[in-house]
C-alpha cells in the first residue's frame, strides 16, 4: 500500500479545501454510493423494512401463512415438511411467517435501542473527554456505578414497574428503555476514549490556536476521527438489543407470546434444538442478515464520512 | 440459559400401584453383577439441594439426598398401597386411634456406628417442628396430627422459653431406648402415611451441638444448621451416606457400612447438578449419566431412535394439572361460566401432540395409579356447543370477557401449554382474550393478593398416597384466609367441607372411599377447577441397570431412589 | 508540552497540570491510581444503595416459590424474622453495612447455612479460569483478525473475517454452545463408537476446558476484530503512517511500531469492561457447559429474590469492574504517550 511521495503530499494538504468548498456531507453521500458494499447494505435493510412493512399485508390476503396459527399435527418440523417452508415451532406456527412478522418487532427493538444509546452514549463520552478533570473523574465514577449495578435486577425492577399493556409496540416502550439505559455505558467509554487520545493531537491544536469554538471543534475534527468504533459499537448492538429483548422474556418481562419475535425464536428453538435445529438456525440467520446489511452501511458511512480518504 | 423445567405441584413421598422393573438380569445372581469397581452410577439430580438437612428439605430434588442418607420410621412400599416398617421394625394404634406406638428397629445403627435410640427420634421431630427453623414442609405435622402441634402458628420465635414450652408440649415421647410414641389431636388414618415423609427421620443430638460449637437456644437460627454444611457431620442412619459435596458441581453416595439392612450392591451414587436438560441428554449418549429425563422437546427424536427407544421408559406421577378461574371475581364465581371454560378445552390435542403423548388427559381430581382415581365422571369432557350454550345461560358477553388475562409462569412449558390453551378458549368459545406472561415470582406474589382472572397450569403432586392429602386442598379455613397456596382460586363450598372433614377423621376405609367420591364429583360437576392433565416420566436409563423399581414418588430424574439399596449394575 | 501554573479553563485543551513534587510520570501515575482506589468506595457504596432499593422494589418474596408448592405464612413469617427482613428497610440497609465492615455478607437464602463469601469462594476459580483462558485467546485473536483485515481492507481475508464475526454475533453463545456439543460430544462419539469425543460439560483441567472457553470468546473474538479492523484503518490512513509507508519501511514494522499502538485505545477500552464480564462469569455457558462457578450465581440470585447473594455478586462485580476501568486508563497513557489522565 506504498503511495507516491507526491500524493501523500497532496494529501496531506487537501483535506483543508474540500471542507470550504464541497461541504462534508455532500462529499459523503457521494462517497456511499460509490461503495458497492455500503449500497448492498443499503438494498438489504430496505429490504428488511419492506418486509416488516408488508408482512402483515401479507398475511391479511393469505399470501403468508398466519403466524399466530398453530398446527398441532405439525410441532417441530424441520423445513419443507407440510407445506412450511422454513418449518414449525413448537406449537406448529409456520416459522418463515413468524420470521418475517417478527422482522418488524425485532428490527424496532434492535435499532431504536441503538438510536436511545447513541446520543447518551456520545455526550457522556464527549463531555468526559473533552473537558476531563473533575468533568472527566465524575462521568466515569458514574459509569462505573451503572456498570456494576446488577442489569438484570434493574430490568426486572424497571420494567415490571412500568409495564405497559397493549399492541407490541406500546410494550417496547418501557423494555427499550431498560436495554438502553443498561447500555449506553460500553458506548461513552469508548468515545471517552477516542476524545481523549485525539485531543491531544497537532491538528488538533492548529483548529484550537485558530480560535474554533469548543462544540465546532467536537463535531467537525473529534467526532469523525473516531467514528469508525463507534460505528461498530452501534451495529453489534443491534443483535445484542434482539437478544437482549429475549432474555426479558425469559425473565418474564419481555413482549408478551404470541406475537414473534427473532429473540424469543432463538430461545425457544433451544430448546428443541436436537429434534429441530432448523428451529434455531433460521432466526439466527434473519439476525445475522441483518447485522450484516447493517455493517455494510456502517463501514461505508465511516469511509464516506473519513475526512482523510480521498477518491 | 433454560433452567428447570418442571412446574409440577410438588414434592412427593408417596407411590404408584405402578411399577417399573428395569430390564438387565432377572434377580442377583452373581453372574450378572459388575464386580463391585464398576458398581458405580451417575445420575442427574438437576438442581443442587438447598440444604443436607432432611428436616429443611422440600423438594424431591433434595429428599432424593435425604431419604437415603436417613431412614423415617416407615415408607411406602413399593406398590404404594401401604406402609411398611423401616427405621421401626413394628407399630401398633391405639383403639381410639390416637396413640402411635413404634417399636424402633433393633440393631438400627448411625452411620459412625452408634446405635439409633428413641431420643434421637424424639430429637429429630423436635428439630422439623421447631418454629424458628421454618423448615418449608412441615404443614403436614402441625396442621390437626401431632398433638400440642397447632400452636406452631402462635409460638413466638424471638422466645427460646416459648419455642421450649411448645416443643416439650407436643405429643412426642421416647419411654425407653427402642420405643417411639407419638399421640395425635384426634384420629386420623393417614398418618401412618405422614411419618414416611422425609422430613421426619432421627437426628443425632450430639453432632448436631458438636458442629455448631456447643449446645445452643432453641431461638438460634443458624448454629442448629451447621452440621449439615460438611459431609463429615451428616451422620445418618439410612442405606447411603454422603462421601463427598462439591458445591454446584455433585454430590457423592457410598454405602453405609453400618445400615441394618445389609450392604447395599451400589458403591457409589454420583449426584449431578446439571441444570441444562440438553446438556443431560448429551451426557447420557457419551455415557456419562447412567439416566436422565428426556427433554419434551426430544421425546420424538428418541422415540424413533431404534436404540434409545429400547432404553426409554414411561410412568405415571402422582400430579395432577389444572387450569384456575379466579371465583372472587365475576362472572367466575358462576359454575356454568367455569364448566363452559373447563369444557372448551380439547385435552386430547394438548397432551397427544402439543405434549407429544407424554402427559394423559384427565377430567376428574385423583391421578392414576392411588386409591380414589376414577373416570366415571365426565362433566369436564371437551364439548365447545355446550361451553357457548353453558356461556349464553349464564348470560355473558365476549366484551365481559376479553378484558381478562391468563396469567403465565415464564417457563417453556407453561407459556406453551398456555398459549395453546388461550387459542382454545378464544376459538371456540369466541373471544379474544390475551396472555399475561410475567415472572414467576411475581406470579406466585400476584395469586396472594388474588390479583388475577385465569391462572394455570397449577396441579398437585400427592404427599403421600392417601385421599386426604389431595381432598384437604380445597377445604375453607377461618385460619387459612383465601387465596393460599393450596386454592388460588377460592373455590369453597360448606357441604364439601362437611364431607371432607368427616372422611379424614373417619377410620373405617370404606366410608372414607365414599365420601371422597362424593368430594370429587362435586370438585367436577361445580368446575371448581378444570382438570386437564396428569403428569407422566420418560426417562431413560440404561440398560446395565438391574433391581431398579421405579415408584410414582420417585425424584423425576432418579429412577428408583427409593429403592436403590436393592439396585445393581449387571456385567456389560 | 508547557505547563501551565493556574487551573485549566474550562473546555480548554490544555494539558493538565503536573505538581512540582511528582514530576515523574510514574510518580503521578502512582498518585493517580491511589486516587481511583479510593474512589471506588463511593462507587461500592452507591452500587449498594441502589442495589438495596431494586431489591425491595422487585415484587415477589425470596420466600414466594417459583412453581409448586407453596410455604404457608406461617413459615414465611417465620422465616422473615429468621433473616431481618420483617424490619424496616432502612434498617435492613444500615444493618447490611454494618456487617459489611466486618466483611460479613450474610448467609444465602438459597443454600441454608452457607455464606454468601463462602458460596462465591467455592465458584470463583472455576469462572475464573474459564474466563481467563478465553481473554487470553481473545486478546491474540480478535486483535491480529482485525489488524489482518484493516491491512487487507475489501480482499477475500477481509470478508472472511466479517462474515465469521457477523455468524458469531448473530448465534447467542448458548446456541453455539449447544450445536458445539451435539456435533463433537454426542456425534463424534457414535461415528468413533465411543473412542474420541469431547466431553458434553462439567468440570476438569483437560479437554473439559475447550467447548466452554471457545463458546465464551466468540462473540468478544467478533467484536474486538471488527473494533480493531475499525480503530486500525483510522490509523493507516494518518499522514505519518503514509510518510513511512512512502519511505519505503516494511509492512510488519510499521504495523507494529506504529500501528497497533495508536489503533489500541478503542480496543482496550472495550477489552477492560470485557475481561471484567468473563471472569465474573457468564451464567449461559456455565449453564450449558454445568460448569460449578459464580456465572450463574449472579442470574439465580435475582430471580430467586436471595437477597445477599444479588449483594454479595454485585459488590464483587463493582469491584472487578472499576478495577478493569482503571488497568484501562492506565494503559491509556502507555499506549499513546500525549493522553493525559486526570
Amino acid at each position: 500500500m506504498a503511495l507516491p511521495v507526491a500524493a501523500v503530499e497532496a494529501a496531506a494538504i487537501d483535506w483543508e479545501i474540500p471542507e470550504q468548498q464541497v461541504g462534508l456531507w455532500q462529499d459523503a453521500w457521494v462517497r456511499f454510493r460509490r461503495n458497492r458494499l455500503a449500497v448492498l447494505g443499503a438494498g438489504l435493510v430496505l429490504f428488511l423494512v419492506l418486509v416488516a412493512l408488508l408482512s402483515p399485508l401479507l398475511v391479511h390476503f393469505g399470501l403468508l401463512a398466519d403466524p399466530i396459527k398453530q398446527h398441532v399435527e405439525s410441532i417441530e418440523t424441520g423445513p419443507g415438511v407440510n407445506g412450511h417452508v422454513f418449518g414449525t415451532d413448537i406449537l406448529g406456527r409456520d416459522t418463515l411467517a413468524r420470521l418475517m412478522i417478527g422482522s418488524e418487532v425485532s428490527l424496532t427493538v434492535g435499532l431504536l435501542v441503538q438510536g436511545i444509546i447513541f446520543p447518551i452514549g456520545l455526550a457522556i463520552g464527549l463531555a468526559a473527554g473533552y473537558f476531563g478533570g473533575r468533568v472527566d473523574n465524575l462521568l466515569m465514577r458514574f459509569t462505573d456505578i451503572w456498570y456494576a449495578f446488577p442489569d438484570l435486577l434493574f430490568v426486572l425492577v424497571v420494567v415490571s414497574v412500568w409495564r405497559l399493556t397493549g399492541p407490541w409496540y406500546v410494550q417496547l416502550i418501557p423494555i427499550f428503555g431498560a436495554i438502553a439505559l443498561v447500555n449506553w455505558v460500553g458506548l461513552a467509554r469508548l468515545v471517552r476514549g477516542q476524545v481523549l487520545s485525539i485531543k491531544e493531537k497537532e491538528f488538533v491544536e492548529a483548529a484550537r490556536s485558530s480560535g474554533t469554538p469548543p462544540l465546532k471543534l467536537i463535531l467537525k475534527h473529534l467526532l469523525p476521527n473516531s467514528l469508525g468504533p463507534i460505528i461498530v459499537t452501534l451495529t453489534f448492538g443491534i443483535p445484542n438489543a434482539i437478544f437482549l429483548e429475549a432474555v426479558l422474556s425469559f425473565l418474564g418481562v419481555g413482549i408478551q407470546p404470541p406475537q414473534p419475535t427473532w429473540g424469543q425464536m432463538v430461545l425457544d428453538g433451544y430448546e428443541a434444538i436436537y429434534a429441530n435445529p432448523s428451529g434455531v438456525v433460521f432466526p439466527a440467520l434473519a439476525i445475522g442478515f441483518t447485522l450484516l446489511a447493517f455493517s455494510f452501511i456502517g463501514d461505508g458511512l465511516r469511509d464516506a464520512l473519513d475526512p482523510r480518504m480521498r477518491r | 440459559m433454560h433452567l428447570r423445567v418442571s412446574i409440577r405441584a410438588v414434592t412427593l413421598a408417596a407411590t404408584g400401584m405402578f411399577v417399573v422393573s428395569a430390564c438387565g438380569g432377572g434377580g442377583t445372581t452373581s453372574q450378572n453383577l459388575a464386580a463391585p469397581d464398576k458398581q458405580i452410577i451417575n445420575m442427574n439430580d438437576g438442581t443442587e439441594p438447598n440444604s443436607y438437612d432432611p428436616t429443611q428439605q422440600t423438594y424431591t430434588y433434595e429428599a432424593a439426598v435425604g431419604r437415603n442418607v436417613f431412614q423415617t420410621l416407615l415408607v411406602s412400599n413399593a406398590q404404594g398401597t401401604d406402609v411398611v416398617p423401616a427405621g421401626a421394625e413394628s407399630y401398633s394404634v391405639s383403639s381410639d386411634g390416637l396413640t402411635y406406638t413404634f417399636k424402633l428397629r433393633s440393631g438400627a445403627k448411625w452411620s459412625d456406628g452408634k446405635a439409633v435410640t428413641a431420643a434421637d427420634w424424639v430429637y429429630g421431630y423436635k428439630h422439623l417442628l421447631n418454629p424458628a427453623l421454618a423448615a418449608g414442609y412441615v404443614d403436614p405435622f402441625f396442621d390437626s396430627t401431632i398433638k400440642g402441634a397447632d400452636a406452631y402458628s402462635s409460638v413466638d420465635v424471638s422466645s427460646a422459653s416459648a419455642i421450649d414450652t411448645f416443643l416439650n408440649g407436643l405429643g412426642l415421647a421416647a419411654p425407653d431406648p427402642n420405643t417411639f410414641v407419638i399421640t395425635l389431636q384426634h384420629p386420623a388414618a393417614f398418618f401412618k402415611w405422614v411419618v414416611t415423609l422425609w422430613v421426619a427421620p432421627p437426628l443425632r443430638q450430639d453432632i448436631v451441638e458438636q458442629a455448631a460449637g456447643g449446645t445452643f437456644a432453641s431461638n438460634d437460627t443458624t448454629k442448629p444448621e451447621a452440621w449439615a454444611q460438611k459431609s463429615s457431620t451428616i451422620i445418618g442412619n439410612g442405606p447411603f451416606m454422603i462421601s463427598e459435596i462439591v458445591s454446584k458441581d455433585h454430590v457423592t453416595l457410598v454405602p453405609n457400612p453400618n445400615y441394618w439392612g445389609g450392604a447395599p450392591h451400589f458403591q457409589k451414587i454420583v449426584l449431578w447438578f446439571i441444570e441444562d436438560a440438553n446438556t443431560a441428554y448429551a451426557k447420557y449418549q457419551t455415557g456419562d449419566l447412567d439416566a436422565i429425563t428426556v427433554p419434551l422437546a426430544n421425546v420424538d427424536v428418541v422415540r424413533n431412535d431404534p436404540k434409545l427407544s429400547k432404553e426409554a421408559k414411561v410412568y405415571p406421577k402422582l400430579t395432577t394439572f389444572w387450569m384456575v378461574t379466579n371465583t372472587k371475581k365475576a362472572p367466575f364465581d358462576n359454575a356454568d361460566v367455569r364448566m363452559a371454560f373447563a369444557k372448551s378445552i380439547d385435552r386430547d390435542k394438548l397432551n397427544k401432540q402439543v405434549q407429544h403423548d407424554i402427559q394423559q388427559s384427565i377430567l376428574s381430581f385423583i391421578p392414576k395409579g392411588m386409591a380414589g382415581y376414577d373416570t366415571s365422571n365426565k362433566a369436564q369432557s371437551f364439548d365447545p356447543a355446550a361451553a357457548k350454550a353453558l356461556l349464553q345461560k349464564a348470560g355473558v358477553t365476549a366484551d365481559q370477557l376479553n378484558k381478562f388475562k391468563l396469567l403465565t409462569r415464564n417457563t417453556t412449558r407453561n407459556k406453551t401449554i398456555n398459549q395453546f390453551i388461550i387459542d382454545q378458549w378464544n376459538t371456540n368459545l369466541g373471544l379474544n382474550m390475551q396472555l399475561d406472561v410475567i415472572d414467576s415470582k411475581t406470579v406466585t406474589s400476584r395469586l396472594r393478593k388474588g390479583d388475577f382472572d385465569l391462572y394455570g397450569p397449577d396441579g398437585w403432586g400427592a404427599d403421600y398416597p392417601d385421599q386426604q392429602d389431595w381432598f384437604d386442598i380445597y377445604i375453607s379455613s377461618p385460619t387459612l384466609p383465601c387465596p393460599h397456596g393450596f386454592n388460588w382460586g377460592c373455590w369453597s363450598s360448606p357441604a364439601y367441607d362437611a364431607l371432607v372433614s368427616k372422611a379424614d377423621t373417619e377410620l373405617d376405609q370404606n366410608a372414607r372411599n365414599k365420601d371422597y367420591k362424593a368430594a370429587q364429583d362435586m370438585l367436577i360437576n361445580q368446575a371448581a377447577v378444570a382438570f386437564i392433565f396428569q403428569d407422566y416420566e420418560y426417562n431413560l436409563i440404561k440398560p446395565y441397570i438391574g433391581g431398579l423399581t421405579i415408584t410414582a414418588s420417585d425424584d423425576q430424574s432418579l429412577p428408583g431412589d427409593l429403592f436403590w439399596h436393592d439396585a445393581y449394575v449387571t456385567q456389560h | 508540552m508547557a505547563v501551565i501554573a493556574g487551573r485549566p479553563k474550562r473546555g480548554a485543551l490544555l494539558p493538565k497540570r503536573v505538581t512540582a513534587v511528582t514530576d515523574s510520570r510514574l510518580g503521578s501515575l502512582g498518585v493517580f491510581v491511589i486516587r481511583r482506589i479510593l474512589w471506588m468506595i463511593p462507587v461500592v457504596f452507591f452500587v449498594i444503595v441502589i442495589t438495596f432499593i431494586l431489591m425491595h422494589n422487585a415484587a415477589g418474596s425470596p420466600w414466594d416459590k417459583a412453581g409448586g408448592r407453596q410455604l404457608s405464612q406461617v413459615v414465611v413469617d417465620n422465616l422473615n424474622k429468621k433473616y431481618g427482613l420483617d424490619k424496616p428497610v432502612f434498617e435492613q440497609f444500615l444493618l447490611y453495612l454494618w456487617n459489611v465492615l466486618h466483611f460479613d455478607f450474610g448467609l444465602s437464602y438459597q443454600y441454608q447455612g452457607k455464606s454468601v463469601v463462602t458460596l462465591i469462594g467455592e465458584g470463583w476459580p472455576y469462572t475464573a479460569t474459564i474466563g481467563t483462558l478465553a481473554f487470553l485467546l481473545i486478546v491474540p485473536v480478535g486483535i491480529g483478525l482485525g489488524v489482518l483485515a484493516a491491512l487487507r481492507q475489501n480482499t477475500r481475508v477481509d470478508y472472511a473475517t466479517m462474515g465469521f464475526a457477523t455468524l458469531a454475533a448473530s448465534f447467542p453463545n448458548f446456541v453455539i454452545g449447544a450445536l458445539m456439543v451435539v456435533l463433537f460430544s454426542v456425534l463424534t462419539y457414535k461415528w468413533t463408537g465411543g473412542n474420541f469425543f469431547l466431553p458434553a460439560g462439567g468440570w476438569g483441567i483437560d479437554d473439559h476446558l475447550i467447548m466452554p472457553v471457545i463458546t465464551l470468546s466468540l462473540l468478544p473474538i467478533a467484536y474486538t476484530a471488527r473494533l480493531t479492523r475499525a480503530s486500525t484503518l483510522e490509523t493507516i490512513r494518518q499522514d505519518y503512517i503514509r510518510t513511512a509507508w512512502a519511505k519505503g519501511l516494511p509492512e510488519r514494522l510499521v504495523v507494529i511500531r506504529h500501528v497497533l499502538k495508536n489503533s489500541l485505545i478503542p480496543v482496550v477500552t472495550t477489552l477492560g469492561p470485557t475481561f471484567a464480564f468473563l471472569v465474573t462469569g457468564s451464567v449461559i455457558v456455565e449453564t450449558v457447559f454445568s460448569i460449578p462457578g459464580i456465572g450463574r450465581a449472579f442470574v439465580v440470585a435475582v430471580t430467586s429474590r436471595d437477597y445477599p447473594m444479588i449483594l454479595g455478586t454485585t459488590v464483587l462485580f463493582s469491584i472487578v469492574i472499576a478495577t478493569a476501568n482503571l488497568i484501562v486508563d492506565v494503559l491509556y497513557v502507555f499506549i499513546d504517550p500525549r493522553v493525559r489522565l486526570t
